[in-house]
C-alpha cells in the first residue's frame, strides 16, 4: 500500500515538474517556430538599413554590457568580500540596499536612473548650471544596465566568498602570510567559479534589460529596444528575427560556459 | 621561551584565563581538558586571531601581544588540517616560503628535506583530495614546520584520525619532535594522547589554567585521577 502512495507521490511530482519545464520549453519552441528564414536573411544582411540597424544595435548592447560587467566586478569584488566576512553595524541595511534594484520595477529603475543623472537630475542640480546628463546617451545604457545588475554580481560573489572555508585563510596568515597575499592567493581562487558565475549572471541581466533604458536612453537602440520598437513599427515577425538572434547568441554563451564548468 | 602572564580574554559570554605559563623551547606541551573549555580560543589568541582585553605574551621576552598573526608565525593545525585544496602537496608545503621571500632554490630544497623527513616525498604532485588522513596530517606539519616557526599550534589533529591509527599518528609525532625538537603546543581532550606526546600537560577548566604537569604527575592529580578513573573499565576488560 506504502509502496503504491509513494509511485502515485513521485508520478504527482515528475508530473508537476514537467509542466514546469513545458513552461520555460513551449515559448523558446514556439518563438523559432514562428521565425521566418526569408525575413531573417533580409533584416540581417540583404537591407542595407534594417541589418545596419539590427547589427549596430546589437554590438552596442554587448560593448556596454560588457563594460558594466567589468565595472560591476572591479566594484563587487571589495564589497562581497567586506559582507562575506566583516560584521559590522549597519550591515544588514546596506545588503537591503544592494537588493533595492532587484525589486524595483525596471520603468522605475529608469525614472530613477534619471532623477539622479537626466537633465533635471540631481546630479545637475549641485553642479549648478554646469550641463550632464546621460539622456539619449551610451552613458545613460551603462548607468541603467549596472543600476538593475548590481545584486546580482554582489550576491553571488558575496556567496562565493563565504563558502571559502574562514580557517584556510587563518592558517595562511599563521604561516606569516600577510591579509592581502592570502585573499590574492586563497580567496580570490577559490571563489573563482562564483565570480564567473557572477559576471555571467549580471552580463545576462544588463543585456536583457529594455524597461529602464527605454526611459533613460531610447537613441541609442540597443537590441532590445529595437526589438520592441520593430514589434509595434513591423510587428511580430520581425520582432522575432531579432529575438531568434539574441536568444542564439545566449543560448550559444551558455553551453559554452556549462561545458567549461563541467571539465 | 614563551611566557603568558595574566591573560584575559573575553568572547560574548565566555572568559579565558591565564594566569602565568611558560612554554619552554623545544618543549610539547599538551592543553588539556573537556571538551569547550577555551582550549581552542587559547591557541587563536596566541596564533593573535583574537585579542585579548588583558594580559601580555612575550616571546623570548619580546612582547608580541598586539603584533598581527602573519608577525608572529605562530602555524596553525586545525583539527582538520585545512589543505590549500587547489594547490599541490608541494605548493602547500612551499606557500609560507614563497610569500616570505625566500628564493626559489632555497624553498625547494627546504620543502624537499622536510618532506623527506616527514615521509611525503611521493605525495608531492598530488592534490589534498586525493590524500589519507594520516597524509594530510604530515602534510599540514611539514607546511607549519617549513618556516622556522616560534611555536607549531596543534588543535585536536588526531580527532579526525580513525582510532585504529591514533597510536601510529601520536607515534610519529612523538618521534618526529625528538628528531627536530621544535617547540609545540597541542590541544586536546584525550588522556591518551595528553600522556604520551607531552613533556607537560597544562590543565584547564571552565576557560581557566589550573595547572602544569608532568604527564606521571598529572596522573597523580586529582583532575588526572578523574580521566584514569573514566579508563579503568578498559583497563580491567583487557585483563
Amino acid at each position: 500500500m506504502n509502496r503504491v502512495s509513494a509511485e502515485k507521490f513521485l508520478i504527482l511530482l515528475y508530473g508537476i515538474s514537467s509542466l514546469a519545464i513545458l513552461l520555460i520549453l513551449l515559448p523558446i519552441i514556439a518563438l523559432y517556430l514562428m521565425g521566418d528564414p526569408e525575413t531573417f536573411y533580409k533584416v540581417l544582411f540583404q537591407d542595407p538599413i534594417l541589418s545596419k540597424e539590427a547589427w549596430s544595435a546589437l554590438f552596442l548592447t554587448f560593448e556596454i554590457s560588457i563594460l558594466s560587467t567589468i565595472i560591476l566586478l572591479i566594484i563587487g569584488i571589495p564589497i562581497g568580500y567586506i559582507l562575506a566576512r566583516f560584521d559590522f553595524r549597519g550591515k544588514s541595511i546596506l545588503e537591503a540596499i544592494i537588493d533595492i534594484p532587484l525589486l524595483t520595477p525596471h520603468i522605475i529603475a529608469g525614472i530613477m536612473v534619471i532623477s539622479a543623472f537626466g537633465r533635471n537630475g540631481i546630479v545637475n542640480r549641485i553642479l549648478m548650471g554646469r550641463y550632464f546628463s546621460v539622456e539619449d546617451d551610451v552613458l545613460g545604457i551603462l548607468l541603467a544596465m549596472m543600476f538593475v545588475s548590481i545584486p546580482i554580481m554582489i550576491d553571488t560573489i558575496k556567496v562565493g566568498f563565504a563558502s571559502v572555508d574562514r580557517n584556510l585563510e587563518l592558517v595562511a596568515r599563521s604561516l606569516g602570510v600577510s591579509l592581502h597575499r592570502v585573499f590574492l592567493s586563497i580567496t580570490l581562487p577559490l571563489s573563482a567559479r562564483s565570480i564567473i558565475a557572477g559576471c555571467v549572471l549580471s552580463w545576462a541581466r544588463a543585456v536583457s534589460e529594455v524597461g529602464a533604458i527605454l526611459i533613460v536612453a531610447y537613441h541609442p537602440k540597443t537590441i532590445n529596444v529595437l526589438i520592441y520598437e520593430w514589434y509595434t513599427t513591423y510587428g511580430l515577425k520581425y520582432a522575432v528575427t531579432l529575438s531568434i538572434l539574441l536568444l542564439s547568441i545566449f543560448i550559444v554563451i551558455f553551453a559554452a560556459i556549462w561545458v567549461i564548468y563541467k571539465k | 621561551m614563551i611566557k603568558i602572564r595574566d591573560l584575559v580574554v573575553i568572547l560574548g559570554d565566555f572568559k579565558l584565563e591565564i594566569p602565568s605559563l611558560d612554554i619552554r623551547d623545544q618543549e610539547y606541551l599538551v592543553v588539556m581538558g573537556p571538551s569547550g573549555v577555551g582550549k581552542t580560543v587559547f591557541l587563536y589568541t596566541l596564533a593573535g586571531f583574537i585579542k585579548p582585553i588583558k594580559g601580555r605574551i612575550l616571546v623570548n621576552d619580546v612582547d608580541i601581544t598586539d603584533t598581527e598573526p602573519e608577525e608572529r608565525c605562530f602555524p596553525i593545525i586545525p583539527e582538520e588540517y585545512c589543505l590549500f585544496p587547489h594547490m599541490t602537496v608541494y605548493e602547500n608545503i612551499a606557500f609560507g616560503l614563497k610569500f616570505r621571500g625566500v628564493n626559489y632554490d632555497k624553498a625547494n630544497d627546504k620543502v624537499r628535506e622536510i618532506a623527506n623527513i616527514l615521509e611525503i616525498n611521493n605525495l608531492l604532485n598530488r592534490y589534498p583530495e586525493s590524500l589519507s588522513a594520516g597524509e594530510k596530517q604530515r602534510v599540514a606539519i611539514a607546511r607549519a614546520l617549513v618556516v622556522n616557526p616560534n611555536v607549531i599550534l596543534l588543535d585536536e589533529p588526531l580527532r579526525n584520525l580513525d582510532p585504529r591509527l591514533h597510536s601510529k599518528a601520536r607515534e610519529f609525532l612523538k618521534n618526529l619532535h625528538k628528531k627536530l625538537r621544535f617547540t609545540a603546543i597541542h590541544v586536546t581532550h584525550d588522556i591518551v594522547e595528553a600522556i604520551t606526546l607531552g613533556d607537560r600537560i597544562a590543565y584547564m577548566e571552565k576557560g581557566k589554567l589550573l595547572g602544569v604537569y608532568e604527564p606521571h604527575k598529572f596522573i597523580e592529580s586529582q583532575y588526572g585521577k578523574l580521566y584514569i578513573e573514566a579508563l579503568k573499565p578498559v583497563i580491567k576488560y583487557l585483563g
